[in-house]
């Protein structure tokens, strides 16, 4: 219920508040006596995670290991609730989010809206484990057919996220349109905080490259692109 | 066609009856209750063919062979798994599924079923990982698919009651609610990003709600045929699936993260008939 109007909502609240999820690994100890009782719940989640050798040792294709890639940010951390998260929460993630975010130097371009479509439409990319994603195979797609709609015509598209059928025919290509469509795709708590919609392009990394994302806004916003002759 | 399997059965059928913890269900009377319960679940009903399968479901093949192996003199000690204590005691297989994972005295720890399972097989039969027996861990040739559907069909119909009286089973089952919680990975996904909501859609799938219970009883019944794949799956099948589309790490067999999900999502269809096995998508 906060997501949408908690843009402006607690903005100030943001640098004070202590995270209440733990990564207070007991003792660090790899020792299989270490008595799980006795830790909290977040503490023995994160016990799990980094101390019972549990993952598979792969190399991450945005860099790193399998501990980097699952340490949380403090977005992440923050957001790591059942259900909506409270005022002063939303207040800060907007306002991490906010300062994590560069605008790309001369502004924001659409790119080419075929291109778009296709990134749209491709779930490949950055999966791990029995089935690794080979990037110097395959470019790596935004996987937002899983979770929007835009063009019905396209079959087999997602609900998670809302329909984006018609989204530029209905909001132009002004400047003010160009940046928030930009400033969403790059991270999208900077104005719907803890939700669903991955960071594509944040101060935690790069998923998918500025050009990438001018194709995908193009996809959304050229009005010869077919989200928006429908 | 494939209805001899069930005529394997020690316990006798409940044909239609409503859910009753401990008592014995056909899987496809207890699906049927269920989508009769719930005529709005998109999830439930989302398809038409496997509800007609059902009867057919060709799972059921797969409880037969696991019942000749696992009555079977195998391993280089040549002995049955019927020593093998699923938690009722050796060879106790009746609801033993539906009442995992649990706090195991022999082992001290918490251990989900399909570790259990390997545990027997290497201390009993003393198979080692390197024996495809237990090295193999997917599709209807493996072993451990064919153990592992015929010993979850025991417990068809009963409820879900994996027990929370030992300490280390409720530090496992709260553990894994964090987890399912737990934001992470490339994409900062949780369990709940998908999960959170009824009715909502990855692609064609619809997804299950895991506060809905009786979504959630669906979503958990596995092993089950899954149609796309044209194999039997196991939970951990699922999970490994789940996690791989949310860009975390590569889960490995038999560790405590894949126990603690395991631990509260079986919670999570606490009370709820189980349908072993099941037919998905
Ligand atoms: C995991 C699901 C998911 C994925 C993947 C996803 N989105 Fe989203 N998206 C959402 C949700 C949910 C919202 C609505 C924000 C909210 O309320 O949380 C949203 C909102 C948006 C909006 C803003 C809509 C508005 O009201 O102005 C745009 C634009 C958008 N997404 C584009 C994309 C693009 C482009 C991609 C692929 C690069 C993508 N999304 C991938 C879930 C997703
Ligand atoms: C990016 C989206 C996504 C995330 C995140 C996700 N899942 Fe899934 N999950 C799916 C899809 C898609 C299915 C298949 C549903 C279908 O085919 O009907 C599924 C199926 C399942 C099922 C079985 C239901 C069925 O009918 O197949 C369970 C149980 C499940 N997920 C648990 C989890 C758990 C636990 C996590 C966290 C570790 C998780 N999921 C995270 C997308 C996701």
């Amino acid at each position: 219920m906060f997501k949408k109007n908690a843009v402006a909502a607690g903005m100030a609240a943001f640098a004070s508040v202590a995270l209440a999820a733990g990564c207070a690994v007991a003792d660090g100890s790899k020792d299989s006596a270490v008595d799980i009782t006795a830790m909290s719940a977040d503490e023995l989640a994160e016990h799990l995670i980094f101390e019972t050798d549990s993952f598979r040792d792969q190399e991450m294709q945005e860099g790193g290991s399998w501990r980097d890639r699952m340490t949380q940010d403090e977005l992440q951390k923050a957001c790591s609730m059942e259900g909506d998260p409270d005022g002063e929460t939303a207040g800060r993630v907007v306002a991490m989010a906010r300062a994590g975010y560069e605008r790309p130097e001369g502004g924001v371009e659409l790119g080419d809206w075929r291109k778009g479509a296709e990134l749209a439409n491709s779930g490949f990319g950055y999966r791990q484990g029995h089935n690794t994603d080979d990037h110097g195979q395959r470019e790596q797609g935004g996987n937002c057919y899983n979770c929007h709609v835009f063009d019905p015509r396209v079959s087999e598209q997602g609900t998670i996220g809302p329909s984006l059928q018609n989204y530029g025919a209905n909001r132009g290509t002004s400047e003010a349109v160009l940046n928030y469509v930009h400033e969403v795709i790059s991270n999208p708590h900077q104005y719907f905080p803890c939700t669903e919609m991955p960071r594509f392009n944040s101060d935690r990394h790069q998923l998918l490259s500025d050009e990438q994302i001018s194709h995908l806004m193009a996809y959304l916003l050229d009005p010869e692109s077919p989200v928006n002759n429908q | 066609m494939f209805k001899k399997a069930l005529l394997a059965l020690p316990v006798a059928m409940a044909v239609g009856a409503a859910a009753q913890a401990g008592e014995w269900q056909d899987p496809n009377d207890v699906l049927q209750n269920l989508l009769q319960n719930n005529p709005d679940s998109k999830y439930l009903h989302q398809s038409e063919m496997n509800i007609m399968m059902m009867p057919d479901n060709p799972a059921l093949w797969l409880v037969e062979e696991g019942e000749d192996l696992f009555y079977a003199q195998r391993g280089p000690n040549n002995v049955s798994l019927e020593g093998c204590d699923f938690g009722k005691g050796p060879g106790e297989l009746d609801g033993a599924y539906v009442e995992l994972p649990r706090y195991f005295e022999d082992t001290d720890k918490v251990m989900d079923f399909e570790q259990r399972l390997v545990h027997c097989m290497k201390e009993l039969q003393g198979f080692t990982s390197d024996d495809a027996a237990v090295g193999q861990r997917h599709g209807n040739g493996s072993d451990i698919m064919k153990l592992t559907t015929y010993i979850a069909h025991q417990s068809s119909g009963m409820a879900w009651n994996p027990p929370l009286d030992h300490p280390q089973e409720q530090a496992m089952r709260d553990a894994g609610e964090k987890l399912f919680f737990r934001r992470g990975g490339a994409m900062d996904f949780n369990c709940a990003s998908c999960h959170g909501d009824s009715g909502k859609q990855i692609r064609a799938s619809v997804l299950p709600q895991m506060r809905d219970g009786q979504e959630w009883t669906k979503a958990v019944s596995w092993p089950a045929h899954r149609a796309g794949h044209d194999n039997v799956r196991s939970q951990n099948h699922r999970i490994r699936g789940c996690v791989w589309q949310m860009r975390h790490a590569g889960i490995k067999h038999d560790t405590p993260v894949n126990t603690a999900l395991i631990s509260f999502w079986n919670d999570a269809a606490r009370g709820e008939p189980a349908i072993l096995p099941d037919l998905k998508r």
